[in-house]
């Protein structure tokens, strides 16, 4: 702590306002409520999150079904199916082409052609895991394996966010509604992400 | 300096000298009053300097409250000025992205901008020889800088910055008593009034900040010690210079707390803060104020991930009062995260 405040003193060059600033930092009872509240908290470190840590829970779905919508990146109309409101977007970077349901909502699947370079917003939903080596004990004694998608990154229960990273790095942080059990979550827990379907698209020049 | 002006108006020197003394003494809001002698004629040149040093920094700088303030001043019996200051203020001051490490240290730290646009109306109304008369000082000033927040724990973290803020600040004096309408080219000349000046500032500040989360509440504690260095460039007249030195110190508790309600997709949010700011040097007695409290409320509706990077969109009022002053404000309440 004195450093800091050494550092802000040094670059004042009035000798009464150095004065005034040091009598008040001494003096002020705020100022020193500061210095011990600053002092306790410079006894912790900060540490950047990292989703690859084992969560300390016992293992058990926290809750599933978690509805999210998530904007995609641009990605290119490899087919349409008007009919059956379904289509097949490839995302430059990801491993295949995933097959989407198209929502209702979405008005302007007649006039998407293959080819066309788009964005979507897809509604997701998540089941948020606490798992042991990818396994889910059982009632029955045998452990359910869970293939996950994504490990939660970051939780902001007072904003309801919910951020995730995936295998390739990427992260997305989602709005979760608030009867989300985000108190529960933490860094490292598993999550299935689960495409319901497109509920907006558009086509990007 | 004022001696030299006595010597120019030989004939009414007395009387002039005394209202002139009058003339100044109602362009501040706190300064003393007796028969003008040769050591004090700086002191009120300089209190001219405060006062126009300590409004660029309450209009141009975004640490301290906008509004409308009212403040007056006993200058001795009889003769009492009243002040009256309209403040409007665009500007903030926020941390972009996530903290990231500081190399192998088990420090986070982001980028910090900070920029404020203002624009101060104060108008002084004096009373005794000068009534009648009005004084109005209007300041533009633009302020923009940055620094980085460095995190040493998950809670608290510190963040040095530094800004440069410029300012025009100008004189318009109405004359209306008789003896300022015979005098107001004298006083011009001596540049007591109708002047204009450019200023530039120099602002270090060190925010010290220490967040708690208690539930789904937000509680934050931050310190806030600033220090101003101001210089005048382009003054119309060459009896008007600036040079000095202000500080401040703010203090403040911020609650940011959910309420639960959804309006159309957005959670209702309230909360406010509560602050204590100690000026220091120039600004302190260019205002003629000591410490302003100032106790605000906000309801806003949560933006944060939906739209852009705003982090609410309400309103919020606040109330301030110190030292020889009050004001209030109130506005939309926007917030940004980057």
């Amino acid at each position: 702590m004195a450093p800091s405040w050494s550092s802000h003193v040094m670059l004042i060059s009035n000798p009464m306002v150095i004065e005034h600033c040091l009598s008040a930092m001494v003096r002020g009872g705020a100022s020193i409520a500061w210095l011990a509240v600053a002092t306790l908290a410079l006894a912790g470190c900060w540490t950047a999150p990292v989703a690859s840590v084992q969560p300390k829970d016992e293992p058990r779905l926290i809750q599933g079904a978690i509805a999210v919508e998530l904007l995609t990146s641009v990605a290119i109309v490899r087919s349409v199916d008007a009919a059956a409101r379904s289509v097949v977007l490839f995302t430059p970077g990801d491993p295949a082409a995933v097959t989407y349901r198209v929502g209702r909502e979405v008005r302007n699947l007649g006039a998407i052609k293959v080819g066309d370079a788009v964005q979507a917003a897809i509604a997701e939903e998540l089941a948020v895991y606490v798992l042991r080596d990818g396994r889910l004990p059982a009632p029955g004694g045998v452990p359910q394996v869970i293939t996950t998608d994504a490990r939660v990154l970051f939780v902001d229960s007072s904003y309801r966010l919910l951020r995730l990273q995936f295998p390739n790095g990427r992260t997305e942080t989602f709005k979760v509604n608030r009867h989300v059990r985000l108190d529960q979550m933490a860094v490292g827990d598993d999550v299935v992400v689960q495409p319901v379907e497109i509920v907006a698209l558009r086509v990007r020049k | 300096m004022i001696v030299k002006v006595c010597d120019r108006l030989a004939p009414s020197c007395p009387l002039t000298a005394i209202a002139i003394v009058a003339l100044v003494v109602s362009l501040l809001p706190v300064t003393g009053w007796c028969q003008i002698a040769p050591d004090q004629a700086n002191e009120i040149r300089a209190g001219i300097e405060n006062r126009i040093e300590a409004l660029t920094i309450l209009g141009g700088d975004f640490g301290l409250a906008g509004g409308s303030f009212r403040s007056s001043s006993r200058l001795q019996p009889g003769l009492t000025t009243q002040v009256q200051s309209d403040i409007s203020k665009g500007g903030g001051a926020g941390d972009v992205g996530d903290p990231r490490p500081l190399g192998d240290l088990d420090i986070g730290w982001q980028p910090r901008l900070q920029g404020n646009m203002g624009y101060l109306e104060s108008t002084n109304r004096p009373l005794g020889v000068l009534a009648g008369d009005s004084s109005e000082v209007a300041t533009y000033a633009i302020e923009f800088g940055g620094g980085a927040r460095f995190w040493v724990s998950d809670r608290f973290s510190l963040a040095p910055t530094l800004m440069g803020l410029y300012g025009h600040t100008s004189n318009e004096y109405t004359a209306r008593s008789s003896f300022m309408i015979a005098n107001l080219t004298r006083a011009t000349q001596l540049g007591l009034v109708d002047w204009s000046i450019d200023t530039w500032t120099l602002r270090p500040a060190l925010d010290l900040q220490y967040v708690i989360n208690w539930g789904r509440s937000i509680i934050t504690l931050s310190s806030d010690p600033t220090y101003f260095h101001t210089e005048g460039f382009s003054s119309s007249n060459s009896n008007v210079r600036i040079n000095g030195d202000s500080g401040s110190i703010a203090n403040k508790i911020d609650a940011d707390v959910p309420l639960y309600i959804e309006i159309y997709g957005h959670e209702l949010r309230s909360g406010g803060y509560l602050s204590r700011t100690e000026l220091f040097g120039d600004l302190r007695s260019g205002l003629g104020v000591q410490h302003m409290n100032e106790i605000h409320g906000r309801l806003v509706l949560d933006f944060l991930n939906q739209f852009w990077k705003v982090q609410w969109i309400g309103v919020g009022a606040s109330y301030v009062w110190g030292t020889n002053i009050t004001g209030w404000t109130a506005g939309a309440d926007v917030a940004f995260r980057f």
